[in-house]
């Protein structure tokens, strides 16, 4: 519907547009709108991406002279040829996949358990959130007092129950499950709450279909509840890997990387060799090479997301 | 410290900002002012390990001069010589004054190595009288002596919960190379030869005396413990002595005495009379913008009045005056200064003794490397012997080839 | 499905649901009766469940550490940032979601900036913060070391490409046709976003500012990097009860509470719009 010349100041409601001569191009609006949050994304984003770049490409010792001469990819190859580098990465990669695959099974099956309740939803719901509230370099403080062996509430309980009572932070064996089951602890409830939407979201008419054709609770399941959830899944398990990649405070807090190397994930060795022993050099070298190994794994995961949101904006 | 502080500021007309950090994070924030000149401390707080690395970089100004301008005020002659030198010099000069020193000692049940039916026992299994050891031997012996099961008897009495021999330091910090030192020194070796390569030798045998015969007589949480861990378990009545511990613990430790019924605690020198020697050198930074200032607070800290008051409250000064002053060590202060005489004694003991570590300007990196290295034997990750050859490889790294040390 | 009451099903999935309960919040739980516990009832073996209770740690805690700053640094940091950053990611976002600027890659590249480790950025940022800190508008504006400045610049960074996909599909579920009348109608664009969109998109918009405000408030590292003590906030300054005595667990209880208590109180008044929240809108709550 073509609107002819009806100026908005027939309608004395509208706030008036002064009459504009030729109104901006939609592609100027849009471009002016995200100007302020690209302007400062772009400045602090890649101010510091070229920082790192330059140092990573540089002799730099923080503590001896700070950074000096071009030494081209001889950090590269001092890194890559690092073994406690590999042996972080190898934690790093044991740790995420572990994490990531019990959280979301339990965080599934608590959903579930959820989902079939009849009174009391709101309540769990509240409740389930908590730790997602907490911070973890504040709460991990107080694991760490839960692990001890000795004044710790967890061997505690355990022996009370006849359980064998781990050294949970002091074992090489157990202490990277130390932190594995902090941060379930922590993101269980996270993916339940999620799934548990996504399971409160679905349409009805399917089920009700498979119902009257007498499909089993288990068919029911795997033909139609899980496909559906699919994606809502997807999602989600790509950002807790990012996350669990990325993971920090537990580590620096819980176990201090420790004990050996057991629980040195690579960014905690990052700090361990930017913060401590101020090689600022290697410490890039390996924020980056870090970087392009996620920034290429996410965009092979998340190109179905991505296109979705393409889709979507271009469907309106 | 407050109180101190507020003195300085009163007598000084200067105002005093104090940043608390944690001892963990000190190094860490610290340099990373410095590196960035932001100069934003005008003093700061090193360890023993770091002095040199920061005293070879121009991060810290020395303070020959005012130091023999004021040396009425400052009495440079009277702090514990030996720590004087190893936490304040570096090469010929002066860097600021030593506040605070946590040379370790050793702490033991006083109550349990007096009570009869121990001692009788104990002389029957092992053929010499239970007593304070002289010997790494016999704190070994020991340990494994007291190392008990619950349900098995202590001092005649059944135990509720499991009783270990020793304490040990043996997490990922940096203490499990303070408490290792005890030994490596008093086997005559040191953490780097006068080449500046690290004493395998000597390290090896440490480590492996530490894995394999003290280890196993120390609580589980061992591995994950510093000097809070093993001081919360002597409070709770779970270890019998400590290896070779911190002196300035001894308030804390004394306080096992409320905690547990019976117990009285002793402390010494550690067996066969070496142990960590160190300190918190207080230092001026290049950047400060008051200099004069700052050499002032310093001096005012580490001086004689601000000593005495320290150790009043419990601190543990490192002024000789100070730690031979009978008022001072008497009876009625046994809490907070009972362990000044053994602290006296150490000192004494090893007055000729150096270490190469606070000499090389690599100081800090290898102080950091020595901890996460020397803790993968511990934790049984690697055998002692790998770990030291590992070890030896890293400080190599560090230090490009041989460590310089700079006496 | 049966449905008589209190089956055996029914006790057994409730009897699970109990279980996770417990476990998800008893160290919560755990750690504020801690801080209520006196020093000697603390570290010992076994734990102590009976107890005189005591106020102390929090006193102490106020008291010899300048908790107060702390706290009022912290709400400072996160409010402001989270204020400048729900209205860059709104104008943002709506741009987007109507216009699709740049297909899905600028939005990719939004969502990559976040990967780099944080401890690589950490260091450039000390120095670009040392910088403007000394320069007048540094100055005048609070932007510097050891100013607040700081930490609300810094967290608007973190938090923006976040705040952004969040809010994106938000927007793209206000239906077009509404936009498109209220055009016909002979508002402008702006007037469109600001009277017609922006009100439908609140929901969208709290969940995001939730979000973001509880990010800032447990965050750590740059908190701890780029602050010495006058811009300290409550995460760093649970660890400044590490002292040379040991480690001071009833105040670090107390100090964990204290950062703890509001985000909860927060989080459970508001948990029903978190949900949608939590899948960047994919999933209705």
């Amino acid at each position: 519907m073509v609107s002819s010349v009806v100026s908005p100041s027939d309608n004395p409601q509208i706030k008036a547009d002064k009459p504009r001569k030729k109104a901006m191009s939609d592609g100027l609006f849009s471009m002016l709108l995200i100007a302020p949050a690209m302007i400062i994304i772009l400045f602090f984003a890649l101010v510091p991406l070229g920082y790192a770049m330059d140092v990573s490409l540089r002799f730099a010792d923080l503590t001896r002279g700070g950074i000096k001469e071009f030494v081209g990819l001889e950090n590269y190859r001092i890194v890559l040829f690092d073994n406690y580098f590999w042996k972080s990465v190898r934690v790093t990669l044991i740790f995420t996949v572990c994490a990531v695959s019990i959280e979301m099974i339990l965080g599934v099956f608590v959903a579930f358990l959820i989902n079939g309740a009849t009174v009391g939803k709101g309540l769990i719901r509240s409740l389930l959130i908590l730790p997602l509230a907490t911070a973890p370099a504040v709460t991990g403080l107080f694991w760490r007092y839960l692990y001890d062996t000795q004044f710790g509430l967890f061997n505690f309980f355990l022996g009370k129950l006849g359980l064998p009572q781990p050294n949970w932070l002091g074992d090489i064996d157990v202490a990277l499950w130390a932190v594995i089951v902090f941060d379930v602890w922590q993101w269980m409830p996270y993916i339940a709450l999620i799934v548990l939407a996504g399971l409160q979201s679905l349409p009805k008419e399917p089920f009700e279909a498979a119902e009257l054709d007498g499909a089993s609770y288990f068919k029911v399941l795997r033909r139609l509840t899980f496909p559906m959830l699919t994606p809502v899944l997807f999602l989600v398990g790509v950002l807790r890997t990012i996350d669990c990649l990325r993971l920090y405070d537990a580590v620096a807090v819980l176990t201090r990387g420790g004990p050996g190397s057991a629980t040195e994930t690579m960014t905690y060795y990052l700090y361990r060799t930017g913060l401590q022993f101020f090689r600022m050099d290697y410490a890039s070298t390996m924020a980056l090479l870090f970087l392009y190994a996620v920034v290429l794994a996410s965009m092979f995961a998340l190109r179905p997301l991505l296109n979705r949101f393409a889709s979507r904006a271009q469907a309106r | 410290m407050d109180s101190l502080v507020k003195d300085f500021e009163a007598t000084h007309c200067v105002k005093v900002t104090l940043v608390n950090i944690d001892n963990s994070q000190l190094y860490d924030k610290q340099v990373i002012e410095m590196v960035g000149e932001t100069g934003a401390y005008d003093v700061v707080t090193l360890e023993t390990a770091e002095k040199a690395e920061f005293a070879e970089n121009g991060f810290i100004l020395p303070m020959d001069d005012y130091i023999k301008e004021n040396a009425e005020a400052v009495q440079y002659e009277d702090i514990a010589p030996i720590l004087a030198d190893m936490t304040t010099q570096y090469k010929g000069h002066i860097y600021g004054l030593p506040y605070y020193t946590y040379t370790a000692g050793y702490f033991y049940r006083a109550d349990l190595f007096e009570d009869p039916t121990e001692q009788a026992a104990f002389k029957e299994k092992y053929g010499y009288d239970l007593a304070v050891p002289t010997t790494w031997q016999q704190h070994r012996d020991i340990a494994e002596f007291f190392t008990r099961k619950a349900g098995e008897n202590l001092k005649g009495q059944p135990l509720t919960k499991d009783f270990y021999g020793v304490g040990l330091m043996a997490g990922r910090f940096q203490e499990i190379q303070d408490e290792l030192s005890a030994f490596v020194w008093a086997w005559g070796g040191d953490w780097l030869t006068d080449e500046g390569k690290v004493d395998v030798e000597t390290v090896t045998k440490a480590l492996k005396w530490y894995v394999e015969e003290l280890l196993p007589f120390a609580p589980p949480a061992a591995l994950t413990s510093s000097y809070d861990g093993v001081i919360n378990q002597m409070q709770d009545g779970q270890i019998a002595q400590t290896a070779g511990m911190f002196l300035d613990q001894w308030p804390n430790a004394v306080k096992t005495e409320e905690m547990v019924p019976g117990a009285k605690m002793g402390n010494a020198v550690a067996p066969e009379g070496k142990s960590y020697i160190g300190g918190f050198l207080l230092a001026v930074t290049s950047d400060s913008k008051h200099p004069k200032e700052a050499m002032d607070f310093v001096a005012y800290i580490g001086g004689v009045e601000a000593q005495r008051k320290f150790a009043s409250l419990g601190g543990t000064t490192t002024r000789m005056s100070i730690l031979t002053d009978p008022e001072v060590t008497s009876e009625a202060n046994r809490a907070f200064t009972g362990a000044f005489p053994t602290l006296v004694k150490v000192f004494e003991e090893m007055k000729d003794t150096r270490s190469n570590l606070f000499f090389t300007p690599f100081g800090a990196k290898i102080y950091n490397t020595l901890g996460p290295m020397l803790q993968t034997a511990a934790a049984g990750e690697k055998t002692p012997e790998q770990a030291v050859i590992d070890l030896a490889a890293e400080v190599e790294k560090i230090c490009g080839g041989a460590c310089p040390i700079n006496k | 499905m049966l449905q008589n009451r209190k089956s055996p099903m029914e006790i057994l999935r409730y009897g699970i649901i109990v279980i996770v309960l417990l476990w998800t919040v008893f160290p919560i739980a755990w750690m504020i009766v801690t801080s209520l516990k006196m020093p000697n009832d603390i570290m010992v073996s076994p734990p102590r469940f009976v107890f005189k209770p005591t106020i102390d740690n929090y006193i102490y805690a106020f008291q010899k550490e300048n908790f107060a700053l702390f706290i009022k640094n912290t709400l400072l940091v996160s409010v402001v940032s989270t204020i400048i950053v729900i209205v860059l990611a709104s104008l943002a976002s709506y741009s987007f979601a109507r216009y699709n600027v740049g297909g899905g890659s600028v939005l990719f590249f939004i969502l990559t900036t976040k990967m780099m480790p944080a401890i690589a950025v950490v260091l450039p940022y000390f120095i670009i913060f040392r910088e403007i800190g000394n320069s007048p508008i540094g100055e005048l504006l609070g932007i510097g070391l050891d100013k607040p400045g700081a930490l609300i610049i810094s967290y608007t960074i973190f938090n923006l490409p976040f705040a952004i996909w969040l809010m994106v599909s938000f927007f793209q579920d206000i239906p077009r046709e509404l936009e498109d009348s209220a055009r016909l109608d002979g508002y402008s664009r702006m007037n469109v976003f600001y009277r017609v969109v922006l009100p439908l998109a609140m929901p969208g918009i709290a969940v995001t500012a939730i979000f973001c405000l509880i990010f800032s408030w447990n965050e750590f590292l740059f908190a701890y990097i780029l602050t010495r003590d006058a811009a300290r906030t409550i995460t760093v300054g649970v660890e400044s009860f590490f002292t040379l005595r040991g480690i001071l667990w009833g105040p670090v209880a107390a100090a964990a509470t204290i950062s703890v208590l509001p985000m909860l109180v927060f989080v459970l008044v508001l948990q029903r719009y978190m949900v949608r929240g939590l899948t960047f809108g994919a999933v209705r709550g």
